[in-house]
């Protein structure tokens, strides 16, 4: 999805900005605890809470991407601790496939990427942060086209195209 | 009898007795080497099917259309059939609601070229695999293409040009979404793109919305898709669809298990609505 040509052409004080959508009952807590443990990690991740991973809709990265995020990171509790008890399972089994299908439309596989972080895991949740935030400052800024290029732009039909439209057996 | 003439007699009969209050097949469309789906609610008008090898429609879909005035009689090919048991099994209609007369398919043609058509080609089940009646026997079809050939060619290629390639790809896209409305499994009440309130896709046409809607779509059918190629066959900007849908159902298959959609009315698999304790792990 995005294009390489561009690299470089960006400013020197660009800052990558990841959004991160974290399920309430673990990786949001694990953030809190990173906080009040006065752990220090990058300003580039804003922090969405989720009711669960099994609440994250696909839609969301998309958009998120579309909208100007550079990469996303969705967070949810390690398989067998959710609080509904099998959101994040259903979870893993889309995001394995979503994740599979960006990568296979360009995307790089680090702009996306998913993670289980219990509330406990204050440490991973800033080291998580941390990687990506750095894994995509070395890919550069997400350059995705959104408007249709203008080369892109098909010819206005005229008259004649309309009558060579019309199958043979009917003008002959 | 051919299969066209024992299609025409069982659609008068049933027409008549009131079996069915609408009957779904083929007529002759106004150029040569073309049909169209035609609805028919009274036995005069049978003689108007047709079936041969144009019959490019498949003609599930319409089922939901018309299932409110009454049981439908349609003729069924494989996709056909198979669409009717994703419909079946997505709660959007009951198989009581349908009495399906099945027909072996030989392969449908393109109309300008003359030449198998693409999703015919790719076709692993062309005779029917729900039906309440035969007209005429199963028949034999050239074997399908390697399921997964194309997939593999664009996951050949570099990750910049794979990026290019699909932006090129949304960029041809008008959304005119006729690649839902021919699809069996797009059968929601309000599909996402017309939730106005929600607002999930802008409505401008750019390479950002269309992206949007063709990954959502994508993902929506996901498990469910038949495999018929309807959608790739309707889409008007000859978008290459079926990359996208058996991208995730070669996925699915290689994550999952091995499986595939609508075979029967039994076997219900639906891998993304299902899960396992010791799936895959990657996300630790
Ligand atoms: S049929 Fe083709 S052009 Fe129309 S919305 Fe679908 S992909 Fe886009
Ligand atoms: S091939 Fe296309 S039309 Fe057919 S079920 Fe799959 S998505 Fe729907
Ligand atoms: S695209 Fe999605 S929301 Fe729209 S009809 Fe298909 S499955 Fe439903």
């Amino acid at each position: 999805m995005s294009v390489v040509e561009n690299n470089g052409a960006y400013p020197e004080n660009w800052e990558p900005k990841i959004i991160a959508f974290c399920c309430h009952w673990c990786t949001y807590t694990g953030a809190d605890l990173a906080g009040l443990n006065r752990m220090n990690y990058p300003a580039n991740v804003r922090v969405l809470r989720i009711p669960c991973s099994g609440r994250m809709n696909p839609q969301y990265v998309i958009e998120a991407l579309n909208k100007g995020c550079d990469g996303v990171l969705v967070c949810g509790c390690h398989p067998g601790d959710c609080h509904y008890v099998t959101g994040n399972y259903y979870a893993r089994r889309r995001m394995l496939i979503f994740k599979r299908l960006l990568e296979y439309e360009g995307l790089e596989p680090e702009r996306f990427q998913v993670r289980w972080i219990s509330g406990a895991e204050a440490g991973k949740f800033r080291d998580t942060v941390m990687s990506v935030v750095e894994q995509v400052r070395a890919l550069g800024p997400l350059n995705l086209t959104r408007e249709i290029p203008a080369f892109e732009l098909p010819r206005i039909p005229d008259d004649e195209d309309a009558f060579n439209a019309v199958p043979e057996e009917v003008t002959a | 009898m051919t299969a066209q003439d024992t299609i025409r007699a069982r659609a008068k009969e049933l027409l008549e007795s009131g079996e069915v209050a609408t009957f779904i097949g083929w007529e002759a469309g106004r150029f040569a080497n073309q049909t169209t789906p035609l609805v028919i609610t009274d036995a005069a008008d049978a003689d108007k099917l047709v079936f041969d090898e144009y019959c490019v429609n498949t003609l599930a879909k319409y089922v939901r259309d018309v299932v409110s005035r009454g049981k439908v009689g349609l003729v069924v090919r494989g996709c056909d059939s198979r669409g009717i048991i994703r419909l079946v099994t997505d709660k959007v209609i009951k198989r009581e609601d349908v009495y399906l007369i099945g027909v072996g398919c030989p392969g449908m043609k393109d109309r300008k070229t003359g030449e198998l058509l693409k999703k015919c080609a790719e076709c692993r089940h062309n005779n029917p695999l729900e039906f309440d009646e035969m007209a005429g026997d199963a028949v034999e079809k050239p074997a399908a293409a390697e399921r997964f050939a194309e997939v593999a060619e664009v996951e050949a290629m570099a990750q910049a040009d794979r990026s290019r390639y699909f932006e090129s790809v949304y960029a041809k896209c008008i959304r005119c979404y006729a690649c839902r409305d021919v699809c069996p499994c797009c059968t929601c009440r309000e599909c996402f793109v017309d939730a106005r309130r929600e607002n999930w896709v802008g409505k401008q046409n750019n390479v950002a919305e269309n992206r949007f809607y063709g990954l959502t779509r994508v993902m929506h059918i996901g498990d469910r898709c038949i495999e018929c190629g309807e959608c790739e066959r309707a889409c008007p900007m000859d978008l290459p669809l079926m990359k996208l849908n058996r991208k995730v159902i070669q996925d699915m298959n290689d994550l999952f298990g091995e499986f595939e959609s609508a075979l029967s009315l039994e076997d219900t698999t639906e891998p993304l609505i299902e899960y396992r304790l010791d799936d895959v792990e990657e996300f630790m």
